[in-house]
């Protein structure tokens, strides 16, 4: 019963940011980036619903066009990290010896290193953007879905018709796409929604720093960053794109929760 | 002039505020004693001498207050008297005769003399290190006439070199005094270093055998602090008396309507600057860039980054220089007229990269700019830059540009147009021969030449002189006495006052 509220509680906050990105391609109620100085700071009205910021912008329509900055750094950045890390995860937990040994500790040694840190370099480097963020928050991703894909890698390699598919002659290659790509793909859809909380989190962090989405790209970090001298004054700014960021992550985080309680084999006991 | 870019580059990061949180422990509370003042800022000295270290934090603490010069500059942006009790300049303009104040004492005990000064001007061509030193190269011998009496003599009329002698170059040394300049600085002023805590606070105390007036705030303790908001809370938790400078605007009404504070607000030397890479192809035409000029309503911009506090200033001219010219109005906000000389020099299609140090006031003004151009079909992306490592090198040092904003802090730093390989990519003779023309010659002849830089930069668009950002103290009722303008490198404790109460 609570894993059916998890999952359809993260499905439907998700849903709603996904929803909210669409419609913004289409139509949002003012243009989110037309300064307009004598509307500043402007409280909510009928026509600025969550009110303007201090360039007397439309908080609402940058809050919407803010939701695609969120998800395209989350799909990025976790495309990047699921694409690379499972199958160094796979081959890991497939060949094991040296080449497992080698494959995490490197691993280990990236996951030492603060995404954050690495982030900041990126930009500091080749500038700040959305994409040297993604690239960051991707790359440090790698060894979280690495060592997901190896554990369950392993698991799938000790079962029997694994253990006949090599007795048949099989490639290794035939066994990891017939046999051990399908019995981790719930591990990885799980650890997916996770770092895809994970990135936004970064993001948001990252855009606030000043090391993110540049401007004017609408980011909900960088709307939280914009707020930071106004924290006295006009708290709305703040309160509004914390509250999406908080509400996105909780989104994803008990998505990953709900499909976990759904995929994961060591759960299966108990049910 | 290409040399100076390094201090005007660590002058404009001390004066914005790191946006990072939190803010520093302090030191006992600044209302605890009458006559102890706490003054927060948010730029902290690394150490105490400021003929090696660059930057404006080390003179914002020390000059005026612990150290003096022959003169200084008041709040008008007039040069008076200092340590010189009055001066007179032979008619050639080469030679200045001052007649010293006596009875003055270095806070280590000895005499204030001419020897002094032969010796702390002369130090600054054989042992300073910083940039702003070139400030002296014009002198060509400093004579001692008497212990009271000292004779300058210039190689060539300079009007620069007073004016300079008011800054930190113009500080006067004892001979016996520098040996440990980076921790004891000694000076003639009414404060002395007692003592301070790296990431914390300066303790001043008072000079016992000061010549002057006894200051009010026998010790006046200078807190530092990582950012705005830190700033802010301390005065109104009363941890500090005074914030020195206000850097979010949009906080000073809080202030205003507290009767325990009142706010000081006057101009600065901070023309915030719109840079046009006037050696672009895209923008090497006059009619283009004063297009973009007329595209962007500068009085919106303020109002939208700095709440409306500043002056529309038409020029890189602050109101407090003598040559000041109202050009403000120059270019009034007109996008219709804006497309129609765009159309006029033949651009169908402009797309604009709007490079900026990330610092909040430069993304601020970016966005805004970037909102106004795109109103008139100009394309500006913006780009963030790490400041100062990445912005010097790619916007200042490599030309790497068609738009920037920064904000010019040196005193006096129009002269920067005559320099053609300063990132400005301004290249104009009659500019560089009026500059060259208006420090040599007559105090009349220098006005009306200044004048006509300025009015022949704005002519131009040459840049876009977007404001000039307003200096706000804002202290606790019964502290008074603030300088209005800071124009001077100092924060002057001087005139600091304690209203009775």
């Amino acid at each position: 019963m609570a894993r059916t509220v998890n999952l359809v509680a993260g499905a439907v906050l998700v849903g709603l940011v996904v929803l909210v990105a669409l419609v913004s391609f289409a139509w949002t109620p003012h243009d989110p980036l037309l300064v307009d100085a004598s509307l500043r700071l402007s409280g909510p009205t009928a026509e600025y619903v969550l009110g303007t910021d201090r360039f007397g912008r439309d908080v609402a329509s940058q809050l919407m066009v803010g939701a695609r900055t969120t998800l395209y750094v989350g799909v990025v950045a976790v495309g990047i990290a699921a694409l690379a890390g499972t199958p160094l995860g796979i081959v890991a937990g497939m060949r094991g010896g040296w080449l497992d040994e080698l494959i995490m500790r490197v691993n280990d040694l990236v996951l030492a290193f603060p995404a954050l840190l690495l982030a900041i370099m990126l930009g500091a480097v080749y500038g700040a953007s959305t994409l040297t963020a993604m690239v960051a928050i991707g790359v440090a991703t790698v060894p979280s879905f690495a060592r997901v894909a190896r554990a369950g890698t392993l698991q799938v390699m000790s079962t029997e018709y694994v253990l006949a598919a090599r007795a048949g002659g099989r490639s290794r290659a035939w066994i990891a796409g017939r046999h051990v790509l399908p019995n981790i793909s719930g591990l990885v859809l799980v650890q997916s929604s996770v770092s895809f909380a994970i990135a936004v989190l970064a993001e948001a962090a990252l855009s606030f720093l000043g090391f993110g989405t540049a401007p004017p790209t609408p980011s909900w970090g960088r709307m939280l960053q914009e707020s930071q001298e106004l924290l006295a004054v006009e708290p709305r700014l703040a309160l509004i794109p914390g509250a999406a960021i908080a509400l996105a992550v909780l989104g994803f985080n008990l998505l990953g929760d709900g499909l976990r309680d759904r995929f994961d084999p060591r759960l299966e006991v108990r049910r | 002039m290409r040399a100076r870019w390094l201090a005007a580059a660590i002058a404009m990061i001390l004066t914005v505020p790191a946006c990072s949180a939190g803010s520093t422990a302090s030191v006992g509370g600044g209302a605890a004693d009458e006559s102890t003042l706490a003054v927060g800022f948010t730029a902290e000295p690394q150490n105490f001498d400021f003929t090696t270290t660059d930057g404006a934090a080390i003179p914002q603490a020390l000059l005026y207050n612990v150290y003096e010069g022959l003169v200084k500059l008041d709040g008008r942006g007039e040069i008076v008297p200092l340590l010189a009790e009055s001066w007179t300049v032979s008619p050639d303009r080469t030679s200045y005769d001052f007649r010293l104040r006596t009875g003055v004492r270095f806070s280590n005990g000895a005499p204030f003399t001419a020897e002094d000064v032969k010796f702390s001007i002369e130090r600054v061509k054989t042992d300073w290190t910083i940039s702003l030193k070139s400030a002296m190269d014009v002198v060509e011998r400093v004579e001692v006439v008497d212990p009271a009496r000292v004779r300058v003599v210039l190689s060539r009329p300079s009007n620069s070199w007073l004016f300079s002698m008011t800054g930190r170059v113009g500080a006067m040394f004892s001979r016996s005094g520098v040996a440990d300049l980076a921790n004891e600085p000694i000076g003639t002023g009414p404060y002395e270093v007692a003592s301070r805590r790296r990431g914390d606070s300066i303790v001043l105390t008072e000079n016992p055998g000061y010549w002057g007036r006894r200051p009010d705030y026998r010790t006046v303790v200078l807190k530092y602090y990582d950012d705005a908001t830190a700033l802010n809370n301390a005065l109104l938790s009363n941890g500090i008396d005074v914030i020195s400078q206000i850097t979010a605007p949009d906080s000073v009404p809080q202030f205003e309507a507290d009767t325990r504070f009142h706010v000081v607000q006057g101009t600065t030397n901070g023309e915030v600057v719109l840079a046009y890479n006037n050696d672009r192809p895209a923008l090497r035409d006059a009619r283009v860039r004063r297009a973009l000029t007329l595209a962007i309503d500068r009085r919106a911009l303020l109002e939208a980054t700095w709440a409306g506090r500043g002056t529309l200033i038409g020029s890189m001219v602050p109101p407090t220089d003598p040559w000041y010219e109202d050009l403000s109005g120059y270019y009034p906000h007109d996008p219709e007229r804006a497309r129609a000389l765009l159309a006029e020099a033949g651009v169908r299609e402009l797309n604009l990269r709007l490079r900026v140090p990330n610092l909040p006031y430069a993304v601020s003004a970016a966005q805004v700019v970037a909102s106004d151009l795109s109103r008139i079909g100009v394309r500006v992306t913006i780009q963030p830059l790490d400041f100062p490592a990445v912005w010097l090198q790619q916007v200042f040092t490599d030309h790497d540009y068609d738009l920037s904003i920064v904000s010019h802090v040196e005193a006096r730093d129009i002269t920067t147009f005559g320099d053609p390989d300063y990132y400005w990519g301004y290249d104009s003779a009659r500019v560089r021969r009026l500059l060259e023309r208006a420090d040599v010659g007559t105090r009349e002849q220098q006005l009306a030449d200044m004048r006509a830089v300025a009015r022949t930069l704005t002519a131009d668009a040459a840049a876009n002189w977007l404001f000039l950002a307003p200096n706000i103290v804002v202290a606790r009722t019964e502290v008074t006495g603030f300088v209005r303008n800071q124009v001077s490198e100092s924060f002057d404790l001087t005139g600091l006052r304690r209203a009775e109460g």
